[in-house]
């Protein structure tokens, strides 16, 4: 794809998902580098890593914990600025990948798709891609990093559902399910414009991905800063046990405001997925034929069509056990979140109790500091009332509003001062 | 097995079709990049069916609107029509449009409906160009006639004060607080259906806060002191409080139909406009335009009621015990309803036809 980088082309490329696939890392790349892309013609149009998010709830008209508001309008104002950009424009978000046909018919039309006039961006699809048997236990995971309670094994049996009928799974499936995706997205693209970046199994090189994405995105050759904080880190069994009992013991109590900073934050990414030791999540072994099935039938589609595979599509094709070395996956029997190990769930509880009690410490300082700052700004206040110019001026100001004409008088005297305020 | 089917089953709906998909046969050339999903399809054979009925064609622009549908937010994605397409391994099953649910055409259908009332805009409050003289007065309490009442005064010429001698609360039996609490939710933030809903909010030891006449009332206390409160009971005595000569017009409370179109209608609203205008455009736009038509009104139902009367016995209770003003009986906040009175909710076909009514009708 690097000619694409040549004078005059106008190229459009759509990350549209999937969640769970390095998105946040590759959005936060190109968020940190947007002004060195920019002096190679590329435009990442963004304010912040994930400001597509917003753009993409207005498209598909998706309530979010009150950011809808926020994202009134957004979708039209990105593809202006993409529109009007002579060279490359990337977008990029994960939950894309759920847009109905409709919604990709009106994303595609507002960015100048199908115009058929000398303008007529190149459009290039990409959707980067990772084992259902991966993303399985990932998607739950994320679902009860998002307050959800309900158990592992209900999950799984929503998304069995060969109806779909719940909202759960026909998210799930919208966001997952590869051919499905690209027929919204890429139905009338030619297979050569549509790019499948495929995560490399766990234990790999990091920058393998990476090198995946730049070629996806037309940026081989660049020199980028990959130096980004930005990752989303997973559970063991025993902590996303304990999340889920968590979030069953607080939902009612806490806030959406707090429960991100707290929960999600505090609790889930810097506590508890800092423990890397304890077994990690999987499919359980009744459901491994199902998956492993429906990935082949996947794999078999997509190379049926043809599209630019970055990665190895047979890595579409999970393996049982995620993490760990070949032997160790061998020897390790499925941890059932539902029925977790006690013991281990306790130590997790005594982590997450630290590191409340820690953060607890941190806050009581920060509050004894402002109390502190108050008490010295309160007696400075003080002395300024206590200066005989002050009790003067507030004499005479009780004695005028102790009469109507004197009140009239500092009526007229507040209207020339330009305020209102009846203090002295 | 013909997609050149279903885009003869388009092309006649395009042009004012009511047959069912499930009777269609004749074949067209495709006419779109993508045929439009089952939900907008079948939408589109409901509209012409209502515009037939009203001896005219659907609007050619919102016929085009309805085929570019989206069901906005969470559900089920534009399903395929069964018979159209290869069975595949992938992607949720076809369907049969005329057996889809009701609810499911009513994400499309007030996803429409939120883009007229965003069209057609709110009109403006009448008010008088002057001020008239009166006591600097607030109005709280049962949300729905609480909010008829300021507007009625704004219309006389009397805004609220900003330091108020005195705060109307008004209260009614707590049945129908928790009624029409549930009737102002859906024509502001809207939220869960009637059911969900009720079933939380005449559960608890106290009604929800919209309906907790003894909360509203301390708030109040709290704010201006307890002497210038004055729970209202008796709705004849508030035109006396509030200085106004005139009786003060009761509200029309909309049927349990026209509250749920305007509770899932402000769903896909408050995606296209703040939270403000989403109020103002179901109270103001869309409320002129059904509040008259026909259908059972919101009540609880038999366990509902048991609880209205027991909940409904300890506010009266709370309010006896409290140092405000009451204009009316403490009586009146315990329900007395007959038998006949209870257990009616919307109904999401009734709701559906209203809906796609309102479309063939078109903004006004």
């Amino acid at each position: 794809m690097t000619e694409g980088r040549a004078v005059g082309t106008r190229k459009i490329i759509l990350h549209v998902g999937t969640p769970k696939t390095g998105t946040s890392y590759a959005q936060d790349v190109l968020f940190r580098n947007r002004v060195r892309l920019g002096l190679h013609g590329i435009l990442y149009p963004a304010d912040r890593f994930d400001a597509h998010f917003l753009a993409a709830l207005d498209l598909m008209r998706l309530r979010w914990g009150g950011l809808e508001e926020e994202a009134i309008g957004q979708w039209d104002r990105l593809a202006e600025q993409v529109r009007r950009h002579p060279g490359t424009s990337i977008i990029s978000h994960e939950i894309l990948a759920t847009a109905s046909r409709s919604q990709v018919g009106r994303a595609l039309e507002s960015l100048g798709h199908g115009s058929g006039g000398p303008d007529e961006p190149e459009v290039h699809v990409v959707l980067s891609v990772r084992d259902l048997t991966r993303q399985i236990p990932a998607e739950w995971q994320e679902n009860v990093k998002h307050r959800r309670s309900f158990r592992y094994s209900r999950f799984l049996e929503l998304i069995r559902d060969p109806e779909r009928s719940t909202r759960l799974a026909s998210w799930f499936w919208g966001v997952q399910e590869i051919p499905s995706i690209l027929d919204r997205w890429a139905h009338d693209l030619p297979p050569e414009r549509v790019h499948l970046v495929t995560v490399p199994p766990s234990g790999g090189a990091p920058e393998v991905l990476w090198q995946r994405f730049a070629e996806a995105f037309d940026l081989r050759g660049l020199d980028l800063d990959l130096e980004t904080g930005r990752s989303n880190p997973s559970l063991g069994v025993p902590e996303i046990a304990l999340l889920r009992r968590v979030n069953r013991a607080v939902n009612k109590q806490i806030p959406p405001d707090h429960y991100r900073p707290l929960v999600r934050e505090l609790l889930a990414h810097q506590t508890l997925s800092q423990r890397r030791t304890t077994p990690r999540l999987g499919l359980p072994p009744a459901l491994r034929q199902w998956v492993g099935d429906l990935e082949r039938s996947w794999v078999d589609e997509i190379t049926t069509r043809g599209y630019h595979v970055i990665g190895d599509v047979g890595e579409l094709v999970g393996s049982p056990q995620m993490e760990g070395t070949e032997a160790e996956k061998a020897a390790t029997p499925w941890a059932d979140p539902d029925r977790p190990r006690e013991r281990a769930v306790a130590r997790a509880a005594v982590a997450a109790i630290a590191a409340l009690l820690v953060d607890n410490a941190r806050m009581r300082e920060e509050e004894a500091r402002l109390r502190a700052e108050l008490h010295e700004t309160q007696l400075a206040l003080e002395r300024a009332y206590l200066r005989p110019t002050y009790r003067a001026r507030a004499k005479v100001v009780r004695r005028l509003e102790s009469e109507p004409a004197g009140r009239a008088v500092m009526k007229g005297y507040r209207r020339l001062r330009g305020r209102s305020s009846r203090s002295a | 097995m013909s997609e050149a089917r279903a885009w003869g089953w388009v092309a006649s709906l395009r042009d004012g079709g009511t047959t069912p998909w499930s009777a269609w046969a004749t074949e067209a050339d495709r006419t779109g990049r993508l045929l439009p999903g089952a939900q907008q399809l079948e939408v589109l054979r409901r509209v012409n069916l209502a515009a037939a009925a009203a001896g005219r064609r659907a609007d050619p622009t919102l016929v085009e609107r309805v085929l570019t549908a989206s069901a906005p937010g969470r559900g089920r994605p534009d399903l395929e029509l069964r018979g159209a397409v290869p069975p595949a391994a992938y992607g949720p099953p076809p369907v049969d449009p005329a057996e889809l649910p009701a609810d499911e055409l009513l994400r499309v259908a007030t996803n429409l409906l939120a883009e007229d009332l965003v069209a057609t805009g709110v009109p403006p409050l009448p008010r008088p160009r002057w001020r008239r003289p009166g006591p600097s007065y607030r109005v709280a309490g049962t949300p729905w006639p609480a909010e008829a009442v300021r507007e009625e005064m704004l219309r006389r010429g009397r805004p609220p004060g900003p330091r108020p001698g005195v705060v109307a609360v008004l209260g009614h039996d707590v049945a129908t607080m928790t009624e029409l609490a549930y009737v102002a939710r859906a024509f502001a933030e809207g939220g869960p259906s009637w059911a969900d809903w009720v079933r939380h909010a005449a559960a608890g030891p106290r009604p929800a806060p919209r309906a907790d006449l003894v909360a509203m009332a301390r708030a109040w206390g709290e704010r201006v002191g307890p002497g210038r409160v004055t729970v209202v009971l008796d709705h004849a005595g508030l035109p006396r409080l509030l200085g106004t000569r005139r009786a003060l017009s009761e509200p029309v409370v909309p049927s349990a139909d026209v509250t749920d179109l305007a509770r899932r209608t402000s769903e896909p609203l408050g995606l296209l406009v703040l939270p403000d205008a989403q109020s103002a455009l179901l109270r103001r736009t869309l409320l002129p335009r059904v509040a008259d038509r026909p259908g059972p009104p919101l009540r609880l139902d038999e366990a509902g009621l048991a609880w209205a009367r027991e909940t409904g016995d300890r506010v009266r209770r709370e309010v006896e015990a409290a140092d405000y003003a009451v204009v009316g009986n403490p009586e009146r906040l315990v329900p007395t309803r007959g038998p006949d009175e209870v257990g009616t909710g919307p109904d999401d076909d009734r709701v559906l036809a209203l809906a796609i009514d309102l479309l063939v009708e078109g903004p006004r």
